[in-house]
């Protein structure tokens, strides 16, 4: 067996164990670029040109501030004072949580995002006595179009990011008017298909004011200082993102600086810290690199891009192909493998095409696409979970019949509003 | 449990770990209880008095004011055994004696509560009877929806605890919420 077919086997049979939960992603990845070092396929010298050193260290940088912040109940306090903002009515909670979940999304990863929130939001929906499925799938669509905004907000987009070299003014000023479109278009959609069960009596909705009222958002701030140190070095950070581009420095190492600065700064014992880093994501990423690195140094990536060459003939069918190739897939598959995948494809088409809008076509499928069923994305996976935990039932279908138009819809939207920008109408 | 259930429980452990768990446990103190969440209707309030009441606190008129329209019996029990113990070993004019000074400093007391309830717009009763302190204290309130009660009611003199026993056995016995002042 040559060594082409040895990391198409070996990458197949990685992408098989992941999918199929069997086992932990992060040791089916590790496991598959192990048996690419042992096989020689990926020599070790070449392994650091494979591994996104980038990517893992934007992840670490941000994890590392997301919990140091989160001791301090900062996002406690956005959640109830969200949650009172919205002053009992059904339409502000809807609103609010979207737009709230989307603006945290795309600093922070989806995941943390939905965790943080999604109580709070179970919460408010029960002492309303409202069905949550509405309020919970808005949510999940909020999560992951807001992730789509930023470099830093969905690790598809810090992987096309360092890749590509795209700053995070490129994504803010491609992705985040596509990413607000989509919000609008997410909401508008959900509160048509779920209007009849927003309602509630005003007497009701004077009631839940009145007990959201008494909840004390000030309350959850669990360390003052901690909450101040930890506000300003998040506003540094994102003041360093906007800028990163013109210091010349990469987006990882201001999310490393900001984090040794909190890290300093909050005199935080960095073991407590470093414990709650999540690992297993961080390796997931790592073998994964190495097994798709198996397929760029074979040469199958850079044959599979020939062969694209053949039926592809132009920036706006390149364009369109990567866009719902991507958007559809990540439907079914996770975004962060079909990301890895996809980047090396990408990069060999440079030779036959402009990749710059093919780079923001990937980013808004393998971002978006998760949208398309309950297994998409990781942000839908966990607000299913805690529901299942707190008896509502959201089945595969619920969510298809929902997820699939949002998709559909908001990579659409996205997909027009790249080919007017770059295709020409 | 389904197979989407299956896959979506381990992909959840594999994603959320244990940290939902810890968020929710951060949580659970912001997140009000079924009791707290439903606000009692106050319409009617049992607000036994002794001596041990000298001043009623500005707080509890302040607590007092948000009952608009209640009704608030202010009670003055004088204890039955006590007025007993003092016929069995002093004589019966001393009981009389002793019964007639309770009766005085009583009323006194209920004539300096009633305005200041009066005042927040709330409708008084005075009542002064002779019984038990506890005994009665709990019967009366079946029909009440507040109990308002000071923590040294029916202690001895010598004041050794911070909440007199009187009270603790009330409050362990009412099946109403209870201000101790």
């Amino acid at each position: 067996m040559n060594q082409a077919a040895i990391a198409i086997v070996i990458f197949l049979f990685t992408y098989g164990l992941i999918m199929s939960e069997r086992i932990h992603r992060a040791a089916a990845a590790l496991l598959g670029a192990s048996l690419l070092l042992i096989l020689n396929v990926v020599p070790w010298e070449n392994v650091p040109d494979y591994l996104d050193l980038d990517t893992l260290l934007l992840l670490t940088g941000m994890m590392i501030i997301v919990n140091t912040a989160r001791k301090s109940g900062l996002f406690e306090y956005i959640a109830i004072k969200t949650a009172k903002m919205a002053r009992g009515s059904p339409i502000k909670i809807l609103l609010l949580f979207s737009f709230v979940t989307a603006l945290v999304s795309s600093f922070l990863d989806n995941v943390t995002t939905v965790l943080l929130l999604t109580p709070m939001l179970l919460y408010v929906t029960r002492l309303m006595e409202l069905d949550p499925v509405p309020f919970l799938l808005a949510e999940i669509f909020a999560s992951n179009i807001g992730g789509t905004a930023t470099l830093i907000g969905d690790p598809p987009n810090i992987m096309i990011g360092s890749a590509a070299g795209l700053t995070f003014n490129d994504f803010l000023m491609n992705m985040a008017p596509i990413a607000f479109i989509d919000l609008l278009l997410s909401f508008v959609f959900i509160y048509l298909f779920y209007r009849s069960e927003l309602k509630v009596s005003p007497e009701k909705e004077e009631q839940l004011g009145s007990i959201l009222s008494r909840m004390d958002e000030k309350g959850a701030i669990k360390d003052l200082v901690l909450f101040e140190k930890s506000v300003t070095v998040i506003m540094i950070v994102v003041i360093l993102f906007f800028i990163h581009d013109r210091l010349n420095i990469e987006p990882a190492v201001v999310a490393m600086f900001g984090a040794s600065i909190l890290l300093v700064w909050s005199k935080e014992s960095p073991e407590g810290v470093f414990e709650k880093i999540e690992w297993p994501a961080l390796f997931f990423f790592g073998g994964l690199f190495i097994v798709v690195g198996g397929l760029v140094q074979t040469g199958v990536i850079e044959s599979i891009a020939e062969k694209m060459v053949d039926y592809v003939h132009t920036n706006g069918q390149a364009l369109i192909l990567i866009t719902w190739f991507s958007a559809f897939s990540s439907a079914v598959v996770d975004n962060i493998p079909l990301t890895a995948t996809m980047i090396p494809l990408i990069k060999a088409m440079g030779a036959f095409f402009n990749t710059y809008p093919l780079w923001w076509a990937l980013s808004l499928g393998a971002c978006l696409g998760g949208n398309g069923t309950a297994i998409g994305a990781s942000a839908n996976v966990v607000v299913i979970g805690i529901a299942e935990r707190e008896k509502i039932r959201i089945s595969f279908m619920d969510f298809l019949k929902v997820g699939m138009i949002i998709m559909i819809l908001t990579v659409g939207a996205g997909a027009g509003i790249l080919w007017i920008r770059y295709i020409g109408v | 449990m389904g197979i989407f259930s299956t896959i979506i429980s381990r992909k959840f452990k594999n994603i959320a770990g244990t940290r939902y768990e810890r968020i929710l446990k951060d949580y659970k103190e912001f997140f009000l209880t079924k009791e707290e969440l439903s606000l009692p209707v106050i319409k009617s309030i049992l607000m036994p008095v002794d001596r041990s009441t000298r001043k009623v606190p500005e707080e509890i008129y302040e607590a007092l004011s948000a009952c608009e329209d209640a009704e608030v019996t202010v009670v003055y029990i004088m204890s039955e055994d006590a007025c007993e113990l003092i016929r069995q070993t002093l004589g019966e004019k001393a009981s009389r004696e002793f019964r007639l000074k309770q009766e005085e400093s009583g009323r006194a007391l209920l004539e300096s509560i009633t305005p200041s309830l009066e005042r927040l717009g709330l409708k008084v009763r005075t009542r002064m009877l002779l019984g038990n302190k506890s005994e009665d204290v709990i019967r009366l309130s079946r029909e009440k929806d507040l109990l308002v009660i000071p923590k040294l009611y029916g202690s001895e003199i010598t004041k050794t605890t911070s909440i007199s026993p009187v009270v603790m056995k009330i409050v362990q016995h009412v099946s109403i919420p209870v201000i101790v002042y």
